[in-house]
């Protein structure tokens, strides 16, 4: 009986979302609602210069008359933004100088989530900078990061120690004028992880953001800006986890890379926010704007990410190919489970010459999800010899789900050669009574025959979390079969 | 920016209601709850996702919108190739002139028993015309809209009901010319009931500055088979609008092609609902544009019963400053398992100045079924033109050639072997004359 009792507790646990707690923290937050005055607020708690203010009010003006667009394949209840804090911040007197300084509570949930802040787990070799809700807990292995000329910092930091390069370089990707949740974002931003690459610099780790939302009815707004100056290289990893709530909360992130001539950014995200429980109630609803701009000649950007969680993922990291012979490459998985609802894919905007973009995206939908691959493939009258492959595929389990595809191809150059193809199947009877009939289970069968499937995309992401990725997979399509 | 056109609709339907068809009947209620839609939505423009790429109110704005005049004497009849392609086929010929039927220049005796072709004045009272006027197939389909036009300002058409078991003995060939310049608006209905057979022809010609606003409406019935071919050859001052709304019973076939050699601005939009298990639809075409031609082919494949296969092929060839557009739509509706959609398109560029732009979209709601999409773009091979020029070919010759092949799979789907043959004569003769 005991054995039967601890499968069942076994069972329970693996299905339930792993990262759903809360940390009880005492903290501090912006009053509810969003005026200019919440703006004001924000900047002052981060002791702003006056010009980021400013860029701050014009966003904030700009985004009061701007409308919620309702163009993507996902529905939900009107979001009211007044009923939600637009800053929190766990609450520390001092700023903490090391590991040691840092609030005990705060280290405990990271450790929860399997991060590696504190020392031993430092070996694992990432630089990390932790953002728990609205502010940047630590960044580990600053000095290292130092010696080689790498700048990795909160954003806050980097506004006072690099505003040259902040103000250069921030609104020049995404310009606040974007879209309504970038405006948004440009308004009430609160952290975000700052990158800079020198000259000719291959970063010599992994560098990593973990984000947590962790107070109620607040939403994060972070900010990303990653600069990869000539000929270098750097790949940055982030993750996202929120507590489980039956709100649902609101996570609108600008992500903006630059790179310059000859260097390489590869940005990998695992994305497991909160999806809301079975009834599809509460999960944090993911609205970003991911957008790279390979400036200089030779470049190249490459997004990889695996969508698991949110209960509505809107989000489109995009490649502006500007630069002569850059490239552009988007690997994705989305696998939505549930009620969630996901709406993602990618932009290349091919504008130099002999620039190539690869595009393969999987989406993986079961329960009664709903997955959409959007894609714009644009291709300008000056930009010859381009080359573009795209290829998204669908996988579906059970009949309540739905898949679409929706890619827009637009060509205005004769050399340009374009191809795209897209697939719809489901899982085969043959291929799981195969695996069943080899012992293994049918819901771990569900997950080999799913990771083959999504293999090419697996295979893009950093070594540390190809198998992470691997396992989440496994746990996101669990209680989608049978 | 589009109000000015929309106004002008408006007005020109406010003077002529008394004189449209249908206006003591059920047709003159339906069409003020038209022009009353249309009025609240207005001419399509870019902002609207499924107009994408086409501004329709802009375009209008500078044309002539105001109904071509009615040609009651002499006409002198178009002898170009396109005119006379379907010439050598044994046909039914129904001719529309300024959007008029004429019943002189017609020529349709001899009709099998349960074959019915009239002018649409003459069907107006029967219960299937009402049928097929009144459906709509999607109440938020910004595509579809535009029909309300039509459905307001309709003034005539062809209308063709073959009862059940009945095959049209020949094809029926629609012949549409556009004398003058101005708008003319063609409603066009068939019904073919269970096992019924027919093939439809239809010319598109006109060097005016015309609007030609056209919907086929067609319905048909358990076991029905329909095969359409259509032509279209205009100025490139025309603006064409042509959709076709079809319904597909039980193990029905509907087989459309349209080839496309000159036009303004025309978009043609096809939306095929399946309502029965088994049905099949293929809407293929092929085309071929230059100068500032602009054409864009709207295609929404509606699976919502199980087992149907629909197969979708559009390739064109783009010259000068031209702009071809593909927006195709498969979906799959829940229970709808068993459907196989395959929807392709490509495009060849042949200047630095042509552009084209594909959408291809597929919204699956079940999960055992078999749909692919596939998009290629891009110029005439370098390699295979080096082939053929190593082999004593002249280099315009050898365009020419990888060009006609390139269409040659397309027009393969034309779905009438006489008149599939009589459109390749054209096409290659088409680009003998053309400077490629």
């Amino acid at each position: 009986m005991a054995a039967v009792k601890e499968t069942v507790e076994t069972v329970r646990e693996a299905e339930k979302y792993k990262y759903g707690f809360f940390t009880d923290i005492e903290s501090e937050k912006a009053p509810l609602g969003l005026t200019e005055d919440t703006v004001r607020f924000i900047s002052a708690k981060k002791d702003e210069p006056e010009w980021l203010l400013q860029w701050r009010l014009d966003a904030f003006r700009r985004w009061l008359t701007m409308t919620e667009p309702t163009w993507a394949k996902v529905s939900y209840p009107p979001i009211d933004f007044q009923d939600a804090y637009y800053y929190a911040a766990p609450k520390q007197k001092v700023q903490p100088k090391s590991l040691d300084e840092v609030d005990p509570k705060l280290l405990e949930t990271y450790e929860k989530l399997g991060i590696p802040l504190t020392e031993q787990k430092m070996l694992a070799g990432v630089a990390v900078d932790a953002v728990f809700d609205s502010v940047s807990v630590v960044t580990t292995f600053k000095e290292k990061l130092a010696e080689a000329g790498v700048i990795f910092c909160p954003m806050s930091e980097a506004v006072k120690n690099h505003p040259e390069l902040v103000k250069k370089y921030l609104g020049s990707v995404v310009p606040t004028s974007d879209n309504f949740y970038a405006t948004l974002n440009s308004a009430v931003f609160s952290e975000g992880s700052f990158v800079y690459i020198p000259e000719s610099v291959r970063c010599p780790m992994e560098l990593s953001t973990y984000f947590r939302i962790n107070e109620k009815q607040t939403g994060q707004f972070e900010r990303t800006l990653i600069i990869a100056d000539k000929g270098s290289y750097v790949s940055y990893l982030e993750g996202c986890t929120a507590p489980q709530r039956d709100e649902n909360q609101l996570h609108a992130a600008v992500v903006e890379l630059v790179a310059l001539e000859d260097a390489e950014i590869k940005y990998s995200t695992v994305q497991n926010w909160f999806p809301g429980d079975e009834e599809g109630k509460g999960g944090v609803y993911n609205f970003v704007t991911k957008r790279g701009d390979c400036r200089g000649a030779n470049s190249k950007i490459s997004w990889t990410q695996v969508e698991t969680g949110s209960a509505i993922t809107w989000k489109y990291p995009s490649c502006i190919l500007r630069g002569d012979n850059s490239r552009g490459e988007f690997y994705s998985i989305a696998i939505s489970n549930g009620h969630q609802q996901v709406d993602s894919g990618t932009k290349m905007i091919h504008l130099g010459r002999n620039t190539t973009s690869r595009i393969i995206s999987k989406g993986i939908s079961a329960g009664k999800s709903s997955n959409t691959y959007r894609g714009l493939v644009s291709v300008h009258r000056k930009a010859e010899n381009v080359r573009n492959f795209t290829q998204c595929d669908s996988l579906l389990i059970g009949d309540k789900c739905s898949a679409h595809t929706v890619p827009y191809i637009e060509t205005k150059n004769p050399t340009a050669i374009l191809e795209h193809e897209a697939t719809t199947s489901k899982i085969s009877d043959d291929q799981l009574f195969y695996c069943m009939q080899r012992g293994i289970g049918e819901e771990e069968a569900v997950a080999l025959i799913v990771n083959g499937f999504c293999r090419d995309v697996l295979q893009q992401l950093p070594m540390e979390f190809a198998v992470e990725a691997q396992k989440l997979v496994g746990i996101s399509l669990e209680g989608s079969v049978g | 920016m589009t109000e000015n056109a929309t106004r002008r609709f408006i007005e020109d339907y406010e003077a002529r209601r008394e004189v449209l068809p249908g206006v003591d009947g059920w047709l003159s209620r339906h069409r003020e709850g038209a022009i009353r839609d249309f009025a609240g939505v207005g001419l399509p423009h870019r902002r609207l996702e499924e107009w994408k790429y086409t501004d329709l109110g802009r375009v209008l704005e500078k044309a002539g919108i105001e109904p071509a005049p009615l040609l009651e004497g002499a006409v002198l009849l178009p002898e170009s190739r396109s005119a006379a392609v379907f010439e050598t086929i044994d046909r039914h010929v129904l001719v529309f002139v300024n959007g008029r039927y004429r019943a002189d220049l017609s020529k349709a005796a001899r009709l099998p028993k349960g074959v019915e072709i009239h002018s649409l004045g003459d069907v107006l009272h029967e219960q299937w015309a009402k049928d097929l006027v009144e459906r709509r197939f999607d109440e938020k389909r910004q595509a579809e809209s535009i029909v309300d036009l039509n459905t307001a300002l309709m003034s005539d058409g062809a209308c063709l009901r073959v009862r059940k078991g009945v095959k049209l003995d020949k094809p029926l060939h629609l012949f549409f010319f556009s004398a003058d310049a101005g708008a003319s608006h063609c409603r066009n209905l068939v019904l073919l009931e269970d096992e019924a057979e027919a093939t439809i022809l239809e010319t598109h010609l006109g060097e005016k500055a015309s609007l030609a606003d056209l919907v086929l409406d067609i319905s048909l019935g358990v076991g029905a088979r329909l095969n359409h071919i259509k032509l279209q050859d205009e100025a490139e001052s025309s603006v064409h609008i042509a959709t076709m709304r079809a319904r597909l019973a039980a193990q029905a076939r509907l087989s459309s092609f349209t080839l496309t050699l000159g036009c303004g601005t025309s978009r043609g939009q096809s939306f095929v609902l399946f309502a029965g298990e088994g049905a099949e639809a293929n809407i293929d075409g092929a085309y071929a544009l230059k100068g500032a031609q602009h054409l864009d082919q709207f295609c929404v494949i509606d699976h919502a019963v199980p087992s149907c296969n629909s197969h979708t092929l559009f390739k064109g060839v783009l010259d000068g400053e031209s702009e071809g557009v593909f927006q195709g739509k498969v979906i799959v509706r829940p229970h709808a398992q068993k459907t196989d959609g395959r929807q392709m398109t490509h495009a060849l560029l042949l200047s630095r100045d042509a552009s084209m732009n594909a959408k291809p979209e597929l919204e699956i709601y079940a999960d055992d079924v078999q749909c692919a999409h596939g998009s290629t773009v891009g110029e005439l091979s370098k390699d295979a033109l080096f082939y053929l020029q190593s082999r004593g070919i002249p280099e315009a010759e050898a365009r020419r050639l990888l060009v006609l092949a390139f269409l040659d799979e397309a027009l393969d789907l034309a779905p009438h072997d006489e008149a599939r043959e009589s459109l390749r004569r054209l096409v290659s003769d088409w680009f003998a004359e053309a400077d490629i």
